[in-house]
């Protein structure tokens, strides 16, 4: 009773915020920087791998969304729609950048069984040993974007598999097996550092 | 494809949470069962675990401050454009509309004619000519000095 108050409580407050943000209420904006600036900064730099590059692309960002928030749809996920916002920006820099079609997976066509035996060492008790997370951070760096968004999506922001097909735009299907092969390439490479 | 294979393919997704329950159920049941699969189990959860609590990049000092800084700019800039839209817009009515009005102005003090190197001037076509001609040239000077100022203003 008191969990359904509170989830309705947190509802009305969203829609209350959104409104506000209609109106361009600068408090409302403010307070919902403030409130997102760790998490979308966080999925920005993972994303371009450049931290003067994310944050320009955190304000353009907030930019997009005031121009857009007119046509919001109050019963879509707003945290998947601020991400797909910023994700669209990031996605469209590195193409710029790069030149090249960042949707295209890499595929190594081995079959899981073939690639983790059970007779490899304990990869993962040799990264404890070797500052696991910097190690951790530099592989996933080292990913296709498509590689990186969908680990971050999933494992840093916590986003359900539906949230994460929202924020990238593609089938529930395709971010399962995204995921299944970001964490295969994911562990491949830090196999291939040890 | 065996149990066992189906089972081991499952294993990344089953760590991450990715699974339908009745998939997740099918993986816990066989990893109970099989060693091999149990130690996968481990493994990618070990993994999932990390993912989960990898260095932080940290949002960088007054970036916020700075987005709303940069909010509100980009606010004022639309605001003025949409102001000197309209501003533009009323200006160009207003030269149309005061041609026409100077035109039945002459007309009621010359009579019905006012020749200039042989063109009658207060012939409608040509004063309409003419009056969207100076409409024109009205609005774009204005929008020059507008735009102008605005570059003048960035500048400073």
């Amino acid at each position: 009773m008191i969990l359904a108050a509170a989830m309705s409580l947190k509802e009305f407050t969203s829609d209350r915020e959104i409104a506000l943000l209609k109106k361009r209420d600068p408090d409302a904006i403010s307070d919902l920087i403030g409130r997102y600036q760790q998490r979308l900064y966080r999925f920005l730099v993972r994303m371009v791998q450049d931290p003067a590059t994310a944050e320009d692309l955190f304000q353009q960002t907030w930019i997009r969304l005031l121009e857009k928030i007119g046509s919001y749809d109050a019963r879509r996920n707003f945290d998947a729609w601020l991400f797909a916002i910023a994700r669209n920006l990031s996605i469209d820099h590195l193409r710029r950048r790069r030149g090249v079609s960042l949707d295209d997976e890499d595929d190594s066509g081995l079959a899981m069984a073939d690639r983790l035996s059970a007779s490899e060492p304990d990869a993962l008790e040799q990264l404890l040993d070797f500052e696991r997370g910097a190690m951790l951070a530099a592989a996933i760096a080292d990913l296709p974007p498509i590689h990186r968004e969908v680990l971050t999506l999933r494992f840093e922001e916590d986003m359900k598999l539906e949230q994460i097909a929202e924020v990238a735009a593609i089938p529930l299907s395709t971010v399962k097996s995204r995921l299944h092969r970001a964490l295969e390439a994911l562990r491949q490479r830090i196999e291939g550092v040890l | 494809m065996n149990e066992h294979d189906s089972v081991w393919e499952m294993l990344a997704l089953a760590a991450a949470g990715a699974l339908e329950p009745k998939e997740q159920s099918r993986v816990d049941r066989h990893a109970r069962e099989c060693d091999l699969c149990r130690k996968g189990l481990e493994k990618w959860a070990a993994y999932s675990q990390s993912l989960r609590k990898l260095p932080q990049p940290v949002a960088p000092e007054g970036m916020a401050q700075r987005t709303q800084a940069l909010i509100l700019q980009h606010h004022a800039e639309a605001a003025d454009r949409r102001k000197h839209e309209w501003f533009l817009a009323a200006l160009a009515i207003f030269g149309w509309g005061s041609g026409w009005a100077s035109w039945m102005l002459v007309r009621a003090i010359v009579g019905g004619s006012l020749y200039l190197f042989g063109v009658n001037l207060l012939n409608g076509l040509t004063w309409s000519v003419m009056s969207m001609a100076v409409a024109g040239i009205t609005a774009a000077t204005g929008a020059l000095m507008l735009g102008g100022r605005r570059e003048m203003r960035r500048f400073l």
